[in-house]
């Protein structure tokens, strides 16, 4: 599984980014997922991409992170010794690290919930369906690109999320 | 409170008056859902609905009745409830005893939660016979005024309907940023090939999104309306069949767009490109049905009332508003079609003084600083913070001034509260019984208590049921409020076999298991139902001079993460940042030097503000803007219009300010 992001359709509306904080009850200051405004006409919603070739798995000397068989990269609170690693070869920004626990954590793409039979909650949250997840083996669509401007390079670590991009739209201004 | 899973509904002034489910564990609200059987949220909150948690246990939070001497000072003591009763019930009937009536005793209360039940302030004031008594709304009279005037009522079509439109016009209408729910059903509709036209002075989040947008002037709405309506009427595409039958004043309106008016004119006037009204005339002609959305700021000028009626008129003449999944959207009343039993609520008669007292809730200062027989004397203020939201603050702090005893009911310190003497907690939803009904969409839900008071907060109606019991214990009979009553009874009271048939409730245990929606749609409606033309004149017809490239038109929309000063302390919501942003023009910034991120200065007579510039490609030269609230308000630059009608919106968006480049050091 992974995440698709429709950059025509986000409004920057930032539900997702809360509603993960309100699901998980992350400290101020934690944000596993993030909406990023790129430019005046582009907003980003990131979070763990739960990689094809995770960096945090690679690099992480306690062994705290895994990867699921449906793709999903959990990171293990009781192992992490707070070292940062991660933090520093994660080219997304997705480990956060606590300094109060001296822990880092991270988006699990909601996998209690998922194992349930419910959509992860940012997902679940965005009104528009800007942010959706699929089966990625399987989803195809014409439209579909693999980066967009702003989101860091792809090639190391290959996230398991696709993108719409925007759409160009007519404007009349002022004469 | 038992663990489990509670029924709550967000209660702020918004489009969206949400269904929430509420998480509670052993006492603690420790997650909210949206309630998936709400047909209108949808399972789904906003950003600021998901951060109730923080809401509620925020280290911000009064938790206990608090008393400031002097006023003003900082200088706060905790007292007892009962305490602050005791001076409230004092004060009250000293008032009532100097002048013989309770004309002295005033409240101010606005929209921080609409629920029915903080009605409650009103009823404590009504039960204490005549008295002081704020009139009118802010924020939408003026629209539906001219609502009114075109259909006899009040009328708003339904929000999901929209979801069927082939067109959806959103004449200055921000739903991306003030109404995000709104955004999947009219997603829903492009998915399915409808197209989205955006007209509005600012390239909002919205206008970025639609398939074409249309800058235009602000305060210029009327003109376009009525341009759009000479393109088709000259056409010969005007819908013929419901205009000779129904509309009145159809004559004098058509001479109006035949000869009052060229399109020249429109053109200078709106600033909107021939290309462009050509465009939107032939879609309005070609694509149907199309909803056309009035927002809100486009009568927060002296045109607004102009605006709106020419506005319905181009939907009436385009044939948009007897057919299904088109019509007019602007927001509803249907609250008043409940019985209102605390807002009703009647109080002992006064053989000297039978009426109380209005003041035009609008110009609440000026008005209330010219009584003086009696002057105003202790003021209520619940559900509202003055000194970020209103107009006039130079003249508040003249009124504040004369007040012997200023209350103000509130979860957190707010600018407001800390200028008055006594502080009362306010409960959040999540902690008291309520009932909500939409002004936008048309759905009825409960809302629960779900979680014990934070420490000693209270709801408005519990503090009117205990205050009227300290009054009439001091006094006996001052009050007639009937305390013995518990919420629940409340608002049983309100489901009347009358509301339960509109809304198809069974019984009342019916909305703790769903949300219900109003069963008869409000379409442009019945046969004979007869519709008003605009008639526009010599006099409505005059276009306002555009200020020169020295002053400049200040508008002040709603921020994404608050409502007005609301959610301010939540820090998952942090905007800090955001805050003190004032968007200018590249014209604007030509002229003054100005560079992106320097400091500058908006100033008028009434006060003068600093922030950080950020140079804006689409602003039009003449408009500035800024986000209401934060900590150095943006509203003490305004002031009440000379041109302000009593029965309007307060006229926000007419306020001019001059802008110059910060030289000084410490911000
Ligand atoms: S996004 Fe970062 S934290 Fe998540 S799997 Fe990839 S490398 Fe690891
Ligand atoms: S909830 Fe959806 S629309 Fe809003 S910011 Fe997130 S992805 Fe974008
Ligand atoms: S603020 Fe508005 S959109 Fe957000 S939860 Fe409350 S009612 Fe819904």
């Amino acid at each position: 599984m992974g995440f698709c992001f429709n950059a025509d359709d986000c409004i920057g509306c930032r539900a997702c980014e809360i509603a993960c904080k309100n699901e998980n009850q992350t400290p101020s200051g934690i944000n596993w997922r993030k909406v990023k405004k790129i430019s005046s006409e582009l907003f980003l919603s990131i979070s763990c991409n739960h990689c094809e070739n995770p960096e945090c798995f690679r690099v992480c000397p306690q062994r705290a992170f895994t990867k699921r068989r449906d793709g999903i990269v959990e990171i293990e609170q009781s192992l992490c010794d707070g070292c940062q690693l991660c933090v520093t070869s994660c080219p997304y920004n997705a480990p956060q690290f606590d300094p109060e626990t001296h822990k880092v954590s991270k988006c699990q793409m909601c996998y209690p919930r998922q194992d349930a039979g419910l959509l992860p909650t940012c997902v679940e949250a965005c009104t528009t369906n800007a942010l959706s997840i699929v089966n990625l083996d399987k989803f195809n669509n014409p439209d579909i690109v693999s980066s967009l401007p702003g989101f860091p390079d792809i090639q190391i670590t290959r996230p398991s999320i696709v993108f719409f991009p925007q759409k160009i739209r007519k404007r009349y201004f002022l004469f | 409170m038992d663990d489990g899973i509670y029924r709550n509904t967000c209660p702020r002034n918004c489009y969206g008056t949400c269904g929430i489910l509420s998480h509670v564990k052993n006492n603690k609200l420790v997650k909210v859902t949206g309630d998936p059987s709400h047909g209108f949220t949808k399972g789904s909150l906003c950003a600021k609905g998901y951060a109730y948690t923080q809401f509620v246990y925020n280290p911000h939070r009064l938790k206990y009745p608090m008393l400031q001497t002097p006023r003003g000072s900082g200088n706060w003591v905790r007292i007892s409830w009962d305490d602050a009763y005791s001076i409230i019930g004092k004060k009250m009937i000293e008032l009532q005893a100097r002048y013989g009536s309770n004309l002295a005793s005033g409240y101010n209360k606005y929209s921080g939660n609409l629920g029915l039940l903080h009605y409650a302030t009103e009823g404590l004031f009504n039960s204490i016979g005549t008295h002081t008594k704020p009139v009118g709304n802010p924020c939408a009279l003026t629209g539906l005024n001219a609502l009114e005037y075109s259909f006899g009522k009040k009328f708003s079509a339904v929000p999901e309907d929209m979801t069927y439109s082939k067109m959806i016009v959103l004449w200055g209408a921000n739903p991306a940023v003030t109404n995000v729910h709104q955004m999947k059903f009219i997603y829903e509709a492009r998915r399915k090939g409808a197209i989205l036209v955006v007209i509005d002075p600012v390239l909002t989040q919205t206008a970025k999104k639609a398939d074409l947008y249309i800058q235009i002037k602000p305060g210029t709405d009327m003109w376009l309306a009525l341009g759009v309506a000479k393109l088709l009427y000259e056409n010969g595409y005007a819908s013929n069949d419901f205009l000779n039958e129904r509309g009145e004043g159809w004559n004098e309106y058509i001479n109006f767009i035949t000869h009052g008016i060229t399109m020249q004119e429109v053109y200078e006037i709106t600033g909107v490109p021939p290309e462009a009204i050509a465009e939107l005339a032939s879609l309005y002609y070609s694509i149907k049905p199309t909803a056309t959305w009035a927002g809100l700021g486009i009568q927060r000028n002296s045109n607004g009332n102009d605006s709106i009626e020419a506005i319905n008129s181009l939907v009436a003449l385009s044939g948009n508003l007897t057919i299904p999944n088109a019509g007019l959207y602007f927001m509803h009343f249907d609250v008043e079609t409940f019985p209102n039993k605390l807002l009703n609520l009647e109080g002992p008669p006064n053989e000297l003084v039978l009426e109380s007292r209005s003041v035009d809730i609008s110009d609440y200062a000026n008005n209330a600083l010219s009584f003086d027989n009696p002057p105003l004397k202790l003021l209520w203020i619940a559900s509202r913070n003055i000194f970020t939201q209103d107009q006039n603050l130079a003249e508040w702090k003249e009124l504040f001034d004369q007040l012997e005893l200023i209350v103000t009911v509130d979860m957190y310190l707010t600018k407001t509260a800390m200028q008055s003497d006594l502080v009362l907690p306010a409960a959040t939803h999540f902690e008291e019984e309520d009932l909500n009904i939409g002004y936008w969409h048309y759905w009825i839900s409960l809302n629960q208590k779900a979680i014990p008071a934070y420490y000693e907060a209270k709801s408005d109606l519990q503090i009117a049921r205990e205050l009227t019991r300290k009054l009439n214990q001091l006094s006996p009979g001052f009050s007639s409020f009937p305390h013995e009553k518990e919420p629940i009874d409340w608002i049983y009271e309100e489901i009347t076999p009358e509301i339960k048939h509109l809304y198809g409730i069974n019984s009342f245990e019916d909305l703790m298991t769903k949300a219900f929606h109003k069963k008869e749609k409000s379409i442009f409606p019945d046969d004979r139902q007869i519709f008003r033309f605009f008639t526009p004149n010599e006099n409505n017809c005059v276009a306002s001079k555009a200020p020169g490239l020295d002053s400049f038109t200040l508008l002040t929309p709603q921020s994404l993460l608050k409502i007005h000063s609301q959610y301010e302390w939540v820090s998952w919501l942090n905007t800090k940042k955001d805050e003190s942003l004032i968007e200018i023009s590249l014209a604007a910034a030509k002229k003054k030097g100005i560079a992106d991120q320097d400091k500058v200065e908006l100033y008028n007579e009434s006060a003068s503000i600093i922030g950080t510039a950020r140079i804006s490609n689409h602003l039009p030269d003449n408009i500035v803007l800024t986000h209401q609230a934060g900590s150095n308000p943006i509203n003490q630059l305004i002031k009440n219009k000379d041109t302000e009608k009593p029965d309007s919106s307060t006229y926000f968006y007419d306020s001019i300010v001059r802008l110059r480049k910060w030289e000084g050091y410490n911000v």
